[in-house]
C-alpha cells in the first residue's frame, strides 16, 4: 500500500462497526483514518487530505449532517458518504439536503459501500 | 357447771368452741370464739347462739338438729354472722353431748373459718369461668396441650450436653416428630373442631397428625423456645386438618411459667389461607402489572432496540465481506481474515446479549430473589437505553459507589425502575435547547443502598409531587401514567421506597430517589 492509494476517513462511534468499515475499505487496498467523532475529525490535521469521508449520522456531539456543513462552510468539498440506521424520511432529506454524497442505510452491504465509494473516487 | 374448766383447755385450741343448751343458750365460749365473732365471753354466755350468730344454710337449724340427734354429730357450712356484721363462712361441727341418763343435754360447736378461703375458691372458679369462656369463645382455635413428656425427653437432652435445642430439634427432625407424639391435647374450643375436625378425635390425640412434615421445624423452633424461657412463640406455617388437607395458619404458642409447669400449654391457631391467597393473587397482579409495563416500554423503544441490534449485525456483514475480499486475493491474508473473523465472533455476542436483555425484559416471569450489585444494574439499565438516550441527545454521567453491599431483589424489576427513570427523565428534557443531562449516583449508609437520578429537565411542580406515584397519573400527554405508581409497588416488594426529592443543590430539574435494604439486614429480618 503506497501513498498515492486514495486516503478514506471513517467517522463512526460504535467502535466495533468502526473497526469493520476500516476493514472493508483497507481490504479494497485504500488507506484508512479513524476517527470516534465528527469532532475529533474536525480537528485532525491529517484528515483534511482525505479523499473521501464515510461517516455516520447519530453521533454524540457533532452528528455527520453537522459534519458536511461544517466542511462546506471551511471549502472542504471532499465527498461525505453517510450511514444511518434511522429510517425516517426527514433524516434522510435533512442528509441528502446538506450535500452527501450517498446515504447508506445501516445494515449496508458492502458492495453498496464499495460502489459508493468508487463513484465518490471517480468524481 | 363445768363451763369455767373446760373454757380453760378450750382456750388452748385454735378453732372457735363453745357450748349451747338444748334451747339454744350459750352455756361456753373458748377465747378463739371471741376472737372469731367479736363476741367476748361475758357478752356470749347465756344468748342464744342462732339469735347472736345466725345460722345461715339451706336447712333450718331445727333440721339440722334433728339429723345431731337422730346421728349424734353433724357437720357442715354455716354462714354466722360476728359482732361487727361480717358475715363468715364457718366449717362447723356439732356433736351431742349426753347427761347421765343418756339423755341429750348440749351441743359442742367447733367452727373453723374458712371464709378467706371459699372467697379464693369463687374467685377461682370465676376465673376459671372466664378463662373457659375465652377459650371456647374466642374467634381462633385454641388448644391446651399436655406437654410434660417432652419436658422430660428435653431434661435428657440437657444432660447429654445438648446446650442449643434449636439448632438441635433443626438437625434432628425425628426427634421433634417424637416430641410431637408424646405432646397430648387436653382440651380443644369450638373453632378448633370448626378448623380441624370432630372433638372426639382430636381429644386424647397427639399433635403429630396436625403437622405436615414441612412445618417440623416450626414445631422445632416452638419447643426450643418454651425451653429458652420466651413468653411466647408465633410463626406462620402450614398444618393439617383431620381429613389430610392443609391450610396456611398463624401458629401461636404461649408459656407463662404456672402452665409450663404444670407441663400444660395452650396454643392458638388463626387460618390465614385467605390472606395468603389474597397476598399470592395482589403477587401475581403486581407481577402481570409490571410486565405489562416493560412490554409497553419496550413498544416505546423499539426503534433503540432495533438499532442496537442492527449496530452489531452491520458491523457482522462488513467484516464478512471484507474477509471475503482478503480471501480473494492472488495471494490471500489470512492474518486479516483471522482478526476479522475474531471481529466477527465478538460481534455476534454483543447482538446476542442485546437480544438477552430485550427478551429479560419481556418475558413475563415470577419475581427471582438473588444477590444483586446495583451498580451492575445501573450499568446495564444505561446500556440498553444507550441508543435511545443518545438519540434524545442526552448526556449520561454515572457516578457509582466503589464499595456498594449487595441487595437481595429480582434483576429485571430493578432494571425496569432504573429505565423507567431513565426514559422519564429522558422524555422531561425533549423540547429543551440542549443541556440535556442524567447524572445517576449509587451510595450507601446505615440504612441500606441508594440510587439518585437526577435530570437538568424542568423539574416536577411541587403540587404534583404527591400523586406522582399514584396511578394513572401522568404529566405526560400520551403517558399512561403506570410508570411510578409499578417502580413504587416494585421497591415496596422488595423492602424499599422511592421518592421524588428536591435536587440536592439549587440547580434544578428532576431528583428520584429510591433505597433498598442491603442483604444482610434482608437476612436479619427474615431469621
Amino acid at each position: 500500500m503506497s501513498a498515492s492509494e486514495p486516503l478514506i476517513s471513517i467517522v463512526e462511534d460504535d467502535e466495533s462497526l468502526r473497526l469493520a468499515v476500516v476493514g472493508l475499505v483497507r481490504s479494497l487496498g485504500y488507506r484508512t483514518l479513524a476517527y470516534g467523532s465528527a469532532e475529533d475529525f474536525l480537528a485532525a490535521e491529517e484528515a483534511r487530505t482525505s479523499n473521501c469521508v464515510v461517516t455516520d449520522i447519530q453521533m454524540p456531539g457533532i452528528s455527520g449532517i453537522e459534519l458536511k456543513q461544517k466542511l462546506v462552510a471551511d471549502g472542504v468539498a471532499m465527498p461525505v458518504i453517510m450511514v444511518t440506521a434511522r429510517t425516517e424520511p426527514a433524516v434522510h432529506e435533512r442528509a441528502m439536503a446538506s450535500g452527501a454524497f450517498c446515504l447508506l442505510r445501516k445494515p449496508f452491504t458492502a458492495d453498496a459501500l464499495i460502489a459508493c465509494l468508487d463513484r465518490a473516487l471517480a468524481a | 357447771m363445768d363451763g369455767g374448766a373446760q373454757g380453760d383447755l378450750f382456750d388452748l385450741v385454735h378453732d372457735s368452741v363453745f357450748v349451747r343448751g338444748l334451747d339454744g343458750a350459750i352455756l361456753s365460749w373458748n377465747a378463739a370464739s371471741a376472737d372469731l365473732y367479736g363476741w367476748p365471753r361475758e357478752a356470749a354466755l347465756g344468748r342464744n347462739a342462732h339469735e347472736l350468730l345466725g345460722a345461715g344454710h339451706e336447712q333450718s337449724v331445727a333440721e339440722l338438729e334433728a339429723r345431731l340427734l337422730a346421728d349424734g354429730r353433724w357437720e357442715g357450712e354455716l354462714a354466722r354472722q360476728a359482732a361487727n356484721g361480717s358475715v363468715l363462712v364457718v366449717e362447723a361441727r356439732w356433736s351431742l353431748r349426753r347427761g347421765p341418763d343418756g339423755a341429750p343435754a348440749a351441743i359442742l360447736e367447733s367452727g373453723r373459718d374458712i371464709t378467706a378461703r371459699r372467697a379464693a375458691e369463687a374467685a377461682l372458679r370465676r376465673s376459671e369461668y372466664r378463662y373457659r369462656n375465652l377459650f371456647q369463645a374466642m374467634a381462633a382455635s385454641f388448644w391446651e396441650l399436655d406437654f410434660s413428656p417432652v419436658g422430660g425427653m428435653l431434661r435428657e437432652l440437657r444432660k447429654a450436653g445438648v446446650a442449643d435445642f434449636g439448632v438441635h430439634l433443626a438437625a434432628n427432625p425425628e426427634l421433634t416428630r417424637e416430641m410431637m407424639r408424646q405432646t397430648r391435647v387436653i382440651d380443644v374450643n369450638e373453632q378448633s373442631v370448626a378448623l380441624f375436625g370432630e372433638r372426639a378425635d382430636l381429644l386424647n390425640a397427639s399433635v403429630e397428625p396436625f403437622w405436615p412434615e414441612a412445618s417440623t421445624a416450626v414445631f422445632g423452633a416452638s419447643v426450643a423456645a418454651a425451653a429458652s424461657r420466651a413468653p411466647s412463640y408465633a410463626s406462620e406455617t402450614r398444618l393439617k386438618r383431620l381429613d389430610g388437607s392443609e391450610f396456611d395458619a398463624l401458629f401461636t404458642a404461649c408459656f407463662p411459667p404456672e402452665a409450663v409447669g404444670k407441663g400444660t400449654l395452650l396454643i392458638g391457631v388463626i387460618d390465614i389461607s385467605e390472606r395468603v391467597q389474597a397476598q399470592a393473587r395482589l403477587q401475581r397482579l403486581q407481577t402481570e402489572f409490571a410486565h405489562a409495563a416493560r412490554v409497553s416500554m419496550l413498544g416505546e423503544l423499539t426503534a433503540s432496540i432495533a438499532h442496537e441490534v442492527n449496530q452489531p449485525l452491520a458491523a457482522i456483514a462488513t467484516n464478512g465481506s471484507a474477509g471475503l475480499r482478503w480471501l480473494a486475493r492472488p495471494e490471500p491474508d489470512l492474518d486479516e481474515v483471522k482478526a476479522l473473523t475474531g471481529r466477527i465472533v465478538a460481534d455476534a455476542q454483543r447482538a446476542a446479549d442485546i437480544i438477552a436483555r430485550v427478551r429479560g425484559m419481556a418475558m413475563r416471569h415470577e419475581p427471582e430473589m438473588s444477590s444483586l450489585d446495583l451498580n451492575d444494574v445501573v450499568v446495564e439499565a444505561l446500556a440498553f437505553l444507550r441508543h435511545e438516550l443518545q438519540g434524545l441527545g442526552v448526556e449520561t454521567e454515572a457516578v457509582l459507589s466503589a464499595s456498594l453491599p449487595a441487595v437481595r431483589a429480582d434483576r429485571t424489576l430493578l432494571q425496569q425502575v432504573l429505565v423507567n427513570l431513565l426514559v422519564n427523565a429522558a422524555q422531561a428534557m425533549g423540547g429543551m435547547e440542549g443541556g440535556r443531562k442524567i447524572a445517576v449516583r449509587t451510595s450507601h449508609d446505615a440504612r441500606g443502598v441508594e440510587v439518585t437520578v437526577r435530570d437538568t429537565g424542568p423539574g416536577v411542580a411541587p403540587e404534583d409531587r404527591g400523586r406522582l406515584f399514584d396511578s394513572f397519573f401522568s404529566t405526560k400527554a400520551s403517558g399512561m401514567g403506570m410508570g411510578l405508581a409499578i417502580c413504587r409497588s416494585i421497591l415496596e416488594t422488595h423492602g424499599g421506597a422511592i421518592s421524588a426529592i428536591d435536587p440536592p443543590d439549587a440547580a434544578g430539574g428532576a431528583c428520584f430517589v429510591f433505597n433498598l435494604p442491603a442483604a444482610e439486614d434482608v437476612a436479619h429480618t427474615k431469621v
